[in-house]
């Protein structure tokens, strides 16, 4: 049985999907990166991503360009983060409430609109993005196709992570962006436009969110299904905790829940006498095992969540 | 004080007159008259007895969960996993219904809502070591909770709980002396709204007039006065969560026992995060939950009712009910002097 | 032409004058001292410099010119630096990232490179040694600081202002920085240092103003005049001694510490440092000093909040170790918190429930379990009657605490806590922010308990109270007891000089006793947990 598992021709297949399958985690992870580090905590992310699925699809299915689907799925999410941001930064209300609500909203909107497009009862899918093989990288045994055969949005993502990294390590913008997450008070006392910088944070958190919902449609499934997110916006704030708020690892992080996401959908291809709802639970049982082991190494910022206003003490 | 009023009856005003456009607006783009809408949402409401019925058997679930979501909130612990505790009540009390055959009928149908309670609470109480212990956010946890508690349901229907004489996922039908009576033939409603509203009443009596629960609201006031008078703050939101839990899954073994009589997939309808809007709405308050519920449930019979006769999709309601939250928490927009917040 | 004027300066925040008409100036080359109790518009005043706050009335002339600060970063651009009371550092970052922290131009690649050699040898000229790639957290307080003045001076600042700069300082660490804010001076910058302690004026500053309820009282020029004289400036009245006649206490002793220490979590340093004190039977002890030098946290070891304290502390004989808060309060330990609205008052509730906080739990207020709704109403009529709570008319005792005045909340609180089975009653700060009638009120209550036999520990920044209440006085500074007065020795130059840190074994040179810690975890520990 094992044998015929982890064949290599298997485990070429299983990372080639374990990518595929981070890179929407890995967009809402860095999203959500960057409006934690500048304080503001998106439990909202899951609405973020749904918004972007569903905008994208309904983008793409009307212009029947995936470019103007993806820009339909990027301003759905940002429509969705900056709900959250007008109601966390300008009227300092509690963040999670404000996100467990956006998040109800958005499934409502999603389902409401994709039934309204759906009522002529066709079966409506889109012709999802083509892979890209970059030549020479390719061919690299077991992760050349996992990490060179696949769609541009991947490849974006690898220099989207690096360019992350350098922003925070290496700008003086990206030293106050991070500044603001940890003492608000210090960057107002640096003369950093606070709030102006979180809603910066909350824009780029939308664009990012939305980029990672689109993902699921336009690269993965071409069409929309009701709720198809099922929790990976939460599963990405996972991914933060769990990647300790460092592009790298939470890219890391994203890759793990991938491929326990991918892994579940190669056993139940290869046929494992388990139910598939066996199989299905593993990434958020993985997920909460992933938490545990992130305990007392709480890399998170120190105002995280907590409304900034001038003043106060 | 007066000015105050007119400013929260402004913001009423603002928000009631939106959510009725937009509702409009959302019945045309289905392609239907407003009027003809409403004169259908409220006839699937009023215009027979199944349809009123249907209204209670809709509210028994969604009180039971909005009540537990409630009573964590209350203390702060932010439990957004109703929906799973909501599947490990059902699962596990439909076990005990159709597995402890030698339990006569009414005292095995008490024996499989104090399971349910009792998973439900436990489900929740993951959760809630996790946070007192590890500081891990209860959001994240109960969220995965619920993807697992949903899974487990999944597997339970097709293996150990799978109807023998079937071959679709579900489990057998339970004897009839297990379920909860329906009273009031056609309609389907059955006893489990009294459980409801005596779950209410407890709730309401445990938060009001017991030292528990004037701990509970202490702590979910002030944690920090609470703990230099002297009252565990751990101990108060564990109790809590578990107790929110335990609702939950009592409204999954009433789903069972009361509407089902079999254990499915998707059994829930999703009542477990329609609880937590309901929670908000109602502010917590038991009563509040009580009246929101029914409100809930008849908008949704009434939506339903939209649907099969016009095409209007019923998540409308999801869609305008999660408007009408975001609304009331940034009502402030709506004040003519909006965004001057003086620092505390 | 001074560097700064601040002409006429009014703020007040919800209708209270927090500053009114309060004029400073401060010339190029000056220390220039701000000195003034709690309260009384210091900060505030700094604050609208800094453009934190606005002024409702007046003028800042800067150099010659009349500006307008809307945000620090207008006041920095201007070449006003300021250094707060709370750090304003970014703590998981480091040292040079502090200091370069939201200046270089917007979208640049950081050259940390040269902007860490440009630290380093200012690092080097004003004596501030300190490793730029340290990590803020790992710092020492004093460390700490330096490397907010050097983030003030990287700025190329010709007026710093430093408020409360060495309230975190030991006396070794405060000789330097008063070297460095020579330096400075000899330099040309101007210097604005707000402070309390009286030593540390005379020995830096050149002139001083005195703030009192938010009006400038008095400039002086420090060579020409002493430490009494401030100290009289700033208190700004002939303190009357009570003349009542009082019993002295009796000779039991009912609360003893015996070499009492409190670390606490945040930075690891000592709040408490081996405190022995005891309290008798029949006596009032005041205990002086300035805020955040121990006093909160010495009212929060005694009462039960703060568990993990070194040496022992017996009550009526009892050692309490290991005793929680609740119980604490039923062998009769009780407390009035200076922090009402967090520590003491569950705001969200109603009178009612906020009388029974302690005792809801037990006989008569529960019953198995269950609260008796109208003993507690009983109780809380009896309360309202007997200490003049007054609520709103039409929902009485079941009014919420929050919109009660801060009298009447307060009076919640003593009846709360001023019980019969009371035996010890440790009162923080008791009448801060109260009427003159309230305060009098408060004041009666405990003389009441002492005379029936119990014991008070009033904590207070007030002089005047602590003179005419207190049996006897200690006065802490940095964490410790420095002194304590019988009430016939004690009088408010001694108690100013005291809680300014100058002893009477150190009458010249360091301006703290001894080698002890710095008492910053006061302040921060304020808020935070402890008790959680």
């Amino acid at each position: 049985m094992l044998e015929q598992i982890f064949t290599l021709t298997f485990m070429t297949a299983f990372l080639a999907a374990a990518v595929r399958m981070a890179v929407p985690l890995a967009y809402a992870a860095m999203g959500e990166l960057i409006a934690e580090k500048s304080g503001i905590l998106n439990i909202g992310m899951e609405g973020v991503m749904l918004a972007g699925a569903f905008f994208s699809f309904a983008g793409a299915f009307f212009t029947g360009s995936i470019f103007l689907g993806l820009v339909c799925g990027i301003l759905g999410g940002v429509a969705v983060s900056m709900v959250h941001g007008v109601l966390s930064i300008h009227l300092a209300k509690d963040q999670s409430v404000s996100g467990i609500s956006l998040n109800i909203f958005a499934l409502g909107v999603t389902s409401f609109l994709y039934k309204l497009m759906s009522s002529g009862d066709t079966y409506k899918q889109i012709d999802p993005l083509s892979r890209m093989r970059i030549p020479v990288l390719a061919d690299i045994p077991l992760v050349g196709s996992a990490l060179f055969e696949q769609d541009i949005m991947t490849y974006v993502l690898y220099f989207l992570v690096a360019g992350i990294a350098w922003f925070y390590a290496k700008t003086s913008l990206g030293l106050s962006f991070a500044a603001i997450g940890e003492n608000p008070r210090a960057a107002d006392a640096a003369g950093i436009p606070v709030h102006k910088y979180q809603y910066i944070a909350m824009v780029l958190n939308g664009i990012l969110g939305g980029v990672g919902g689109a993902y699921l449609v336009l690269v993965q499934v071409g069409n929309f299904t009701e709720n198809m997110t099922s929790g990976r916006g939460y599963i990405a704030l996972a991914a933060v905790i769990l990647g300790r708020y460092v592009p790298g690892g939470i890219l890391a992080a994203s890759f793990l829940f991938g491929a326990a996401n991918a892994l579940q959908i190669r056993l139940q291809a290869v046929g494992v006498p388990l139910p598939p709802q066996a199989l299905a639970m593993l990434p958020y049982v993985i997920t909460l095992a992933a938490l545990l082991t992130s305990i007392g190494k709480n890399q998170k910022p120190e105002a995280l969540s907590r409304p900034y206003v001038r003043g106060a003490r | 004080m007066k000015e105050n009023r007119r400013d929260r009856l402004i913001e009423n005003a603002c928000i009631a007159a939106i959510t009725l456009v937009t509702a409009t607006v959302l019945v045309i783009l289905s392609g239907a008259s407003p009027v003809e809408a409403c004169q259908m949402f409220f006839k699937g409401i009023f215009g027979n007895l199944n349809g009123f019925g249907e209204v209670f058997v809709k509210a028994t679930p969604l009180i039971l969960t909005g009540l537990g979501c409630s009573v964590a909130f209350r203390t702060g612990f932010f439990n957004i996993g109703a929906e799973g505790q909501f599947y490990m009540g059902a699962l596990t009390s439909t076990w005990v219904a159709l597995n402890l055959t030698g339990v006569p009928g009414p005292l095995r149908m008490v024996l499989a809502i104090l399971t349910g309670f009792v998973t439900g609470g436990l489900w929740a109480l993951i959760a809630a070591m996790m946070k007192a212990r590890f500081d891990i956010s209860e959001i994240i946890v109960t969220i995965m909770l619920n993807y697992i508690g949903i899974n487990l349901l999944g597997i339970a229907v097709r293996t150990f709980l799978m109807d023998p004489a079937g071959s679709i996922p579900q489990s057998a039908k339970l004897d009839a002396s297990v379920t909860l009576v329906r009273f009031l033939k056609p309609t389907r409603i059955h006893t489990g709204i009294f459980l409801a509203v005596a779950a209410v009443v407890f709730v309401w009596f445990l938060m009001e007039k017991t030292t528990a629960g004037y701990e509970i609201r202490a702590v979910g006031f002030n944690q920090r006065g609470a703990a230099c008078n002297g009252i565990s703050v751990v101990k108060n939101i564990i109790l809590s969560a578990a107790l929110s839990g335990g609702l939950a899954g009592i409204a999954g073994a009433v789903e069972v026992l009361g509407v089902q009589k079999k254990l499915l997939e998707g059994i829930s309808g999703g009542c477990g995060y329609t609880a937590i809007l309901i929670s908000l709405l109602a502010v917590n308050r038991p009563f509040g939950v009580l009246v929101t519920a029914i409100l809930f449930a008849a908008l949704s019979v009434g939506a339903n009712s939209m649907q099969r006769q016009m095409g209007i999709p019923a998540a409308i309601v999801d869609f305008l009910i999660g408007m009408i939250v975001l609304l009331i928490l940034g009502r402030e927009l709506f004040r003519r002097k909006a965004g001057r917040r003086e620092g505390k | 032409m001074p560097l700064l004027e601040m002409k006429q300066i009014t703020k007040a925040f919800s209708g209270v004058y927090a500053n009114e008409d309060v004029n400073l100036s401060v010339e190029a080359g000056e220390i220039h001292a701000l000195l003034g109790e709690n309260g009384a518009g210091k900060t505030t005043l700094m604050n609208i410099l800094f453009g934190i706050y606005q002024a409702d009335r007046g003028e800042i002339y800067y150099e010659g010119k009349k500006v307008a600060f809307a945000s620090p970063r207008d006041a920095i651009d201007q070449g006003i630096g300021m250094v707060h009371q709370h750090f304003s550092l970014v703590r998981k970052m480091t040292v040079l990232d502090n200091i370069i922290l939201g200046l270089e131009s917007r979208a640049s690649v950081l050259d940390r490179k040269s902007a860490a050699a440009r630290v380093r040898e200012l690092a080097e000229k004003y004596g501030l040694s300190v490793n730029p790639d340290s990590r803020v957290s790992d710092l020492s307080v004093g460390e700490q600081q330096r490397v907010e003045i050097l983030k003030v001076l990287y700025r190329n600042v010709n007026l710093l202002i430093l408020d409360e700069p060495t309230g975190v300082l030991t006396p070794q660490e405060t000789e330097k920085f008063f070297d460095i804010l020579r330096k400075l001076k000899a330099e040309g910058h101007g210097i604005i240092i707000i402070t309390h302690r009286l030593a540390e004026i005379m020995a830096i500053s050149d002139r001083v103003t005195i703030l009192r309820d938010g009006k400038a009282v008095s400039r002086l020029v420090t060579a020409q005049t002493t430490p009494e004289e401030l100290s009289a400036h700033m208190i700004g009245r002939e303190l009357k001694k009570d003349s009542r006649q009082r019993e002295r206490f009796l000779p039991e002793e009912m609360l003893s510490l015996e070499d009492v220490s409190l670390t606490t979590r945040r930075r690891k340093k000592k709040a408490l440092s081996h405190i022995s004190l005891s309290v008798h039977k029949g006596e009032i002890l005041g205990i002086a000093g300035v805020e955040g030098n121990g006093q909160k946290e010495l009212a929060e070891v005694i009462t039960g909040i703060r568990k993990n304290y070194k040496g022992t502390m017996t009550w009526n004989g009892e050692n309490l170790a290991g005793v929680s808060v609740k119980d604490r309060f039923r062998k009769g330990i009780s407390y009035i918190s200076d922090d009402r609205h967090s520590d003491s008052l569950i705001m969200d509730m109603s009178v009612t429930d906020n009388l029974i906080l302690r005792d809801f739990d037990r006989s008569p207020y529960s019953r198995h379990g269950v609260l008796d709704h109208k003993k507690a109403d009983e109780w809380a009529a009896q309360a309202l009657e007997h200490f003049k709570i007054k609520t709103s008319g039409t929902t009485g005792i079941r009014t919420l605490v929050k919109l009660m005045s801060g009298g009447n909340q307060q009076k919640v609180i003593l009846a709360r806590e001023i019980t019969d089975q009371a035996g010890l009653i440790v009162a923080s700060q008791p009448t801060r922010g109260l009427d003159i009638g309230a305060t009098e009120f408060v004041h009666q209550q405990l003389i009441k308990q002492k005379q029936q036999g119990k014991s008070v520990i009033l904590i207070s920044a007030d002089l005047d109270e602590l003179l005419s209440l207190s049996d006897r006085i200690a006065v802490m500074f940095a964490g410790k007891i420095v002194g304590i007065l019988d009430r016939e020795e004690a009088d408010v130059f001694k108690i100013g000089l005291l809680m300014g840190g100058v002893t009477g074994q150190e009458e010249s040179g360091s301006a703290g006793p001894g080698p002890g810690g710095p008492a910053a975890q006061g302040r921060e520990g304020q808020k935070g947990g402890g008790a959680a």
